[in-house]
């Protein structure tokens, strides 16, 4: 998608919440990896992430372009959600409830973007692929759960992660496979 | 090397990754094996489909509510949730211990409330609870207001214990259950029942609950389901009932919040609760409320601690308290 493209979903989503899922689904992956890899768990990391969500929902309207894009803006309303929550002891929920203002945004390093765009690939994975690792790393389950599930053996499952990080791997890469 | 020792390799490389966190040392003896656990130990950070699905079906719910209600949002403190249980108790600050200690639970306010009591929130796991009533050293005397909860943690065995030791009496040991948890039933000395859980599952806090879930026991569920829905929107997520219509379980959701109900039996007996719910317009939540049977407490009125708020009880003795930052136009 284009910045340009990205505007204009942006600016309708304004006049019409409705649009807001497109935006959404542009940018779910991104805020998660980065909301991911500052917290302890997976519970926070979900839960921090849909406090974003809800966050950027409720503020669409003051959100202006000026040079920021949404995914930043996005990412910069993950990154005051996680300090709230590091925040011990005090309940200082006037700055923490406010959605940020247009500014420089949080450090988004190199390994933000590659995480996201691993989520994205594993989208792209064969559908048996797709499925072992989603139970595999999102479901955190054994193989032999995932072999019961799917009615395959442990070794077809093994074999299916396997190729499938394989292939990740390469993608990361480059490489067209 | 063949592809058959590789995948076995990589295999029990991957268990210890995902079971211990530890960072596996193949690097020396397969290059191509080290270059895959890196793709796999950032997966560790992929997240769950069906919290995807489930935050965007949120979104579009709460998107929804902004569009019914003249695009006002609802506006809560960083942290809350729609519906937060309120404790009140005799000896709020031993229960705010109890908590601590027994749940890992973070103070994050206390302050004495307008009527003289303690008002206090404190974070468990990803919810709050609000704990007020009492201390050794405040004048207040009020109605104790007990409350049930359904809490979710990693050991069910170990909170249990830690339980006993800061106060509590037993309800149920824990044991496993065929709906997918295990759990043990306690009663903390402020009269608070607390279903202690772990679920089976591949974490600890089953898909679509959290932390902290509300439950209530009434003697009859159908009509609090019904009031929930006309007062506040709510919506039925499951329900399993009986042949003669008695609610043995039902997940019931505001906005964001579950509340889990079953109708009163044996040692689930109805204990009226006090909510704080935040709303988009306090005004007109309390109207819905009172045309859904409820009776005021309160009126809508703006508070000094910046949260305009009102006050009903529903038919079934629970207390809900709507609030709204104070609008500043």
């Amino acid at each position: 998608m284009t910045d340009a493209d990205e505007r204009a979903l942006v600016a309708a989503a304004q006049q019409d919440p409705a649009k807001f899922g497109e935006l959404y689904d542009q940018h779910f992956g991104r805020v998660y990896a980065f909301v991911a890899a500052r917290v302890r768990d997976r519970a926070a990391a979900e839960d921090i992430t849909a406090d974003t969500f809800h966050r950027a929902l409720a503020g669409l309207r003051q959100y202006e372009w000026r040079g920021l894009p949404f995914g930043a803006w996005l990412v910069r309303i993950a990154a005051n959600a996680i300090a709230d929550r590091a925040r011990r002891g005090s309940r200082d929920v006037a700055s923490g409830d406010e959605v940020p203002d247009v500014g420089v945004p949080p450090d988004v390093d190199r390994f933000d973007d590659e995480r996201a765009r691993l989520f994205q690939l594993v989208d792209d994975l064969p559908a048996d692929q797709r499925t072992v690792i989603l139970e595999r790393f999102a479901e955190e389950r054994s193989i032999r759960d995932i072999a019961t599930r799917l009615k395959k053996t442990e070794g077809a499952v093994k074999q299916l992660q396997f190729r499938a990080l394989r292939t990740l791997r390469a993608r990361m890469e480059g490489a067209d496979v | 090397m063949s592809e058959h020792l590789l995948i076995d390799q990589l295999e029990q490389a991957l268990e210890r990754l995902l079971t211990a966190g530890e960072r596996e040392h193949l690097e020396a003896l397969n290059p191509a094996l080290a270059a895959l656990l890196d793709v796999a130990r950032e997966l560790r950070h992929l997240p769950r489909s069906a919290f995807r699905n489930r935050l965007k079906a949120d979104l579009e719910r709460s998107r929804t509510t902004m569009h019914v209600e003249d695009h006002t949002t609802t506006s809560r403190p960083a942290g809350f949730r729609a519906v937060t249980p309120y404790m009140i108790v005799q000896d709020a600050p031993a229960l705010i211990d109890f908590v601590t200690r027994t749940f890992g639970g973070e103070e994050r306010h206390r302050a004495i409330g307008s009527a003289g009591g303690l008002h206090a929130e404190v974070r468990i796991g990803n919810s709050m609870v609000m704990i007020g009533g009492g201390a050794p050293d405040l004048q207040w005397r009020g109605t104790s207001m007990p409350t049930a909860l359904h809490v979710y943690v990693e050991d069910v065995d170990a909170a249990f214990r830690r339980a006993l030791s800061a106060g509590a009496t037993p309800i149920y040991k824990p044991m496993d259950h065929d709906y997918g948890e295990r759990s043990g039933g306690v009663r903390d000395p402020g009269g608070n029942h607390w279903y202690i859980a772990t679920a089976t599952g591949p974490h600890h806090v089953p898909a679509g609950l959290h932390t902290v879930n509300i439950c209530l026991h009434p003697v009859r569920g159908e009509a609090v389901i019904a009031f929930l829905e006309r007062a506040f929107g709510a919506r039925t997520l499951e329900k399993v009932a009986s042949s003669e219509g008695a609610i043995q379980h039902a997940k019931v959701a505001i906005e964001d919040s579950v509340l889990e109900i079953g109708d009163a039996h044996g040692p689930f007996q109805p204990m009226p609760t006090m909510f704080y719910v935040f709303v988009a317009d306090v005004d007109a939540a309390y109207e819905r409320a009172l045309a859904a049977g409820a009776t005021t407490i309160s009126a809508p009125a703006d508070q000094p601690y910046g949260n305009r708020t009102a006050g009903v009880q529903d038919a079934f003795g629970n207390q809900w308290y709507v609030a709204a930052p104070v609008r500043r136009n």
